[in-house]
């Protein structure tokens, strides 16, 4: 295996020998921040494994409206579904800053599941744990406001950081990513944000959210 | 054979229009090998790389004047042209995001 490359998520499980194959079948690719690593309605020719860095997945919808599906991070596999089911790609998937990327062509995926059963588990187990992500978005989008949408999604990716708590904002987390993450607008998103700080449960800081109130944002967050 | 997809979708008349969208920017632009098209729900998807502003419009104009077309997502880099990254929200009934037709 090549010795720079490592691989997170579901396949740094797998033996060396397997993690070699799919290295050696794989080409090495490097995207900018706002570069297209592939597009909606594209044939799917290849599958993706993130190695560096971090990546939207969005959609637009049959009306024109874009939605935001996943944000990823390194050790994510993606393209997989469409390459698995021959559909083309279901939504486009764009470089958030500088990433690193394993890239396997369809016919090698094939091969290298028909060779490497782990690697089939670590697949299905992959996508097992989106379709979970998928129902639980459906669930957000149906059942809760915006306000709880915000506090449950903030609690998700807190960290502590000497004794608070606090959602650190990526250079590319502007509050039209955040909107589009959350199934709003930016207007929307804004008020709902105020709405939160007046409550006495967050602040807003340039570089950081700040949760002031763990369990009473938890507490919006299923109201 | 008709390919449906997971909707019941005819997958067939986003294909079409994938050829058709890539034969006119080839045909206009003459510089189609270094764009990239997807098409789905007769909405075109563009990326790839342009020289010029100019080009970036005119590919985007292409794109949307294919019969059948009903919006484009432009999202080419070029000097000066908005970011291919950006949160991009159609209005289908004026069939172009940048209100160019």
């Amino acid at each position: 295996m090549a010795a720079d490359i490592s691989l997170a998520g579901p396949l740094a499980e797998l033996p060396e020998e397997i993690k070699a194959a799919v290295v050696k079948r794989a080409t090495r690719s490097r995207y900018s921040a706002g570069q297209v690593l592939y597009l909606q309605g594209e044939p799917p020719e290849q599958l993706f494994i993130l190695v560096s860095g971090w990546v939207k997945a969005i959609r637009i919808s049959p009306e024109g409206r874009e939605q935001a599906m996943l944000f990823l991070k390194a050790g994510e596999i993606f393209g997989d579904v469409a390459v698995f089911t021959g559909i083309p790609y279901p939504g486009t998937v764009i470089a958030l800053e500088e990433v690193q990327c394993l890239v396997i062509e369809r016919s090698a995926v094939m091969d290298l599941i028909t060779g490497h059963p782990e690697l089939a588990h670590a697949f299905i187990r992959k996508l097992s744990e989106r379709i979970i992500y998928f129902v639980e978005l459906v669930e957000d989008l149906a059942l809760r406001d915006v306000q709880a949408r915000i506090a449950l999604t903030l609690l998700k990716h807190a960290e502590r950081s000497d004794d608070r708590l606090v959602v650190p904002r990526r250079s590319w987390t502007t509050y039209d990513e955040m909107a589009t993450r959350l199934g709003t607008v930016r207007d929307v998103l804004s008020r709902a944000l105020r709405g939160l700080e007046d409550e006495g449960l967050l602040q807003v800081k340039r570089n950081e959210i700040v949760i002031l109130d763990e369990q009473g944002l938890a507490r919006r967050g299923n109201t | 054979m008709t390919a449906i997809d997971s909707k019941g979708r005819d997958q067939s008349n986003d294909d079409s229009l994938r050829v058709a969208v890539i034969q006119a920017l080839d045909l206009a632009l003459h510089t189609s090998a270094g764009l990239r098209v997807g098409v789905q729900d007769g909405i075109v998807h563009l990326a790839g790389r342009l020289q010029s502003l100019e080009l970036w419009e005119s590919a985007e104009v292409v794109a949307a004047y294919v019969p059948g077309v009903r919006g484009v997502v432009n999202r080419i880099e070029a000097p000066g042209a908005p970011g291919a990254g950006r949160t991009v929200h159609l209005d289908l009934n004026s069939e172009s995001e940048g209100g160019l037709l």
